[in-house]
């Protein structure tokens, strides 16, 4: 067996075990699924109770004002409520979008290594010939999965029921587009990965889960504050202000798992329990 | 040839040395056991040898292989089982097993199959298999945690306290499948407080007491070692001369006047050779000799006198 075939083998192996031990579990499973039903279900909602009712663009002039002409060329033959509409439910809630992979996985990372080490089976899965990378990726890609999950199922949940209400005032779907597509299968995984490393690396530092989490909130929220505004702008920019950033976090996720995969030691672990 | 040899390892946790300069070797297919009280160093030196942690500094040698060098192969060579069982709760017991085969290299589907079952059949718990580990006892963790130490069939086992929480019938089969080891020329390290798993398997016992070796040697020649320098003789008649025949080649002690006889305690300095000369010179004048005893002692009493010494 090839190094590169074996490689892939452990980390689909830890992948397995974990993924096995977490669809079991329903406190990890809740965030997984209650994010996804929270920003598919209500945010359309909030969107149709909201612009649609009201003639002019009223509080969204704002809004509005503040798009690059390039932005408002797209929306020059809409009226009040298709512009309200649109301007929500394409533009305003896209970030969100990248929030979810964060929120769903945050739970699952965090646990990755510090709830092995506080149920005491990290011993033996240490003992193991599995090595750091292979340990470390395996785990990454439980959360990154959990993560993708939920940011998929939202999106298709959320596509399906702007493009329903949709009809309605446009006569046409208006999701995805580019912009859309972009966000959700190149950005929002290159976020994901880089907060995954992220909390997973704290994971494996860390003595138990709750200072996991706590440390994790206190680094994930500045992140989800630049994340918001730098989405929200690049999604009015277009698709190759989308790709630029997605980019800039490829790049991120790189040096996030160069890094985690040096600081992570397994002899470290045990030490620190010991 | 040495399976294991252990070179001034030390291994530091802050400013706690749990383990100091410790070396020893350990041949080819013998049961090596390490006894010593809670807090000795035990556990800290089988997590080294299995590399879950590396050494402050010294080194260790596994079948040849580094432990700082090279670790890797020293995991696909040992198995171990830990203090706690360490198994995965929410899956099922043969899930456990599985993952832990394929993490060991037993690619081979059938083999693996073939393997789980026969060590589960063993050790009763194959109708079980389909069960989460959460729902199982104490001793059923045990006993699978032992299952998967061995699964891969290792050259070297460690074993922190493998029996402490098993019933007899348990304990008797962990202590044959250490015989098997041992048969098949493989190489056991056992840490445990159970003096009897020490006396019914190990060939070798080392004593440990705050991260140092106290004492090595099979358990017969650390009983004989401990042994031997007291002894009473008790008689049905005392004189004083009986006394002065002693002191010649002996130290008496004390005399204890009893019932219906004497009791004469000494101490020698070689039992084997001492008490026949003693015997035969108190026959010469005259003393009706009942008995001898020599001060025996069993590995508990040796283990509680060499563990209290060095507090």
């Amino acid at each position: 067996m090839s190094r590169i075939s074996g490689l892939f083998l452990n980390v689909y192996l830890v992948f397995k075990k974990d993924w096995t031990e977490i669809s079991r579990n329903w406190q990890v499973l809740i965030p997984v699924i209650v994010v996804p039903v929270f920003f598919s279900m209500v945010l359309p909602i909030i969107i149709y109770l909201f612009p649609v009712s009201i003639s002019s663009l009223g509080p969204l002039q704002n809004l509005f004002n503040t798009l690059p002409d390039y932005a408002k060329q797209r929306l020059l033959n809409f009226n009040p409520a298709q512009l309200a509409f649109y301007m929500v439910s394409v533009f305003f809630f896209a970030p969100f979008f990248l929030v979810i992979p964060l929120i769903a996985s945050s739970v699952i990372a965090s646990d990755s290594f510090a709830g092995e080490k506080e149920r005491k089976t990290i011993e033996s899965l240490l003992a193991t010939p599995i090595s750091d990378s292979e340990m470390f990726l395996g785990k990454m890609l439980v959360s990154f999965s959990a993560a993708m999950f939920s940011t998929l199922s939202s999106f298709l949940v959320y596509t399906s029921v702007v493009d329903v209400l949709a009809l309605g005032i446009f006569g046409r779907p208006i999701l995805p587009d580019l912009s859309w597509i972009i966000l959700i299968l190149l950005l929002a995984p290159a976020v994901s990965l880089a907060s995954v490393g992220l909390t997973v690396t704290i994971s494996a530092k860390v003595k138990g889960f709750r200072e996991a989490q706590q440390i994790n909130a206190i680094l994930i929220i500045p992140i989800l504050i630049g994340i918001f505004s730098e989405s929200w702008i690049a999604v009015i920019l277009g698709a190759k202000a989308l790709i630029l950033l997605t980019l800039f976090f490829v790049l991120i996720d790189c040096v996030m798992f160069y890094a985690g995969v040096k600081l992570f030691k397994r002899e470290d672990i045990m030490a620190k329990i010991s | 040839m040495d399976a294991i040899i252990v070179e001034k390892l030390s291994k530091d946790f802050g400013k706690i040395r749990a383990v100091d300069s410790l070396s020893f070797n350990v041949p080819n297919g013998k049961v090596f056991a390490i006894l010593g009280p809670n807090g000795a160093g035990k556990t800290t030196t089988l997590r080294i040898l299995a590399c879950i942690i590396s050494p402050s500094s010294g080194d260790a040698y596994v079948a040849g292989a580094s432990i700082t060098k090279q670790p890797r192969k020293i995991r696909m060579i040992t198995g171990i089982v830990t203090e706690n069982p360490a198994l995965y709760e929410r899956l099922t017991a043969e899930e456990n097993l599985e993952f832990f085969a394929r993490a060991y290299g037993v690619n081979d589907p059938l083999e693996r199959k073939r393997r789980i079952r026969m060590m589960m059949e063993d050790f009763d718990l194959w109708e079980r298999r389909n069960d989460r580990v959460g729902t199982f006892s104490k001793g059923m963790k045990q006993k699978l945690s032992f299952i998967r130490a061995m699964i891969h069939q290792p050259q070297v086992i460690l074993l922190d306290e493998p029996t402490s929480s098993l019933d007899p019938l348990s304990s008797h089969l962990v202590r044959d499948y250490m015989i098997k080891m041992k048969r098949d020329g493989k190489t056991v390290i056992l840490s445990t407080h159970r003096l009897e798993d020490v006396e019914k398997v190990a060939d070798m016992v080392m004593l440990m007491s705050k991260g140092r070796a106290l004492a090595f040697g099979s358990p017969a020649q650390l009983i004989e070692e401990s042994n031997s320098k007291k002894a009473e003789i008790e008689v049905k008649n005392f004189e004083k001369k009986f006394e002065n025949v002693i002191e010649s080649i002996a130290t008496v002690k004390e005399v204890v006047s009893q019932a219906e006889s004497y009791l004469i305690k000494i101490e020698v300095d070689d039992f084997n050779t001492d008490i026949p000369q003693i015997v035969r010179k108190l026959a010469i004048e005259g003393a009706d000799i009942l008995s001898v005893r020599g001060d025996s002692r069993n590995l508990e009493e040796v283990y509680l006198r060499l563990i209290g010494d060095s507090e």
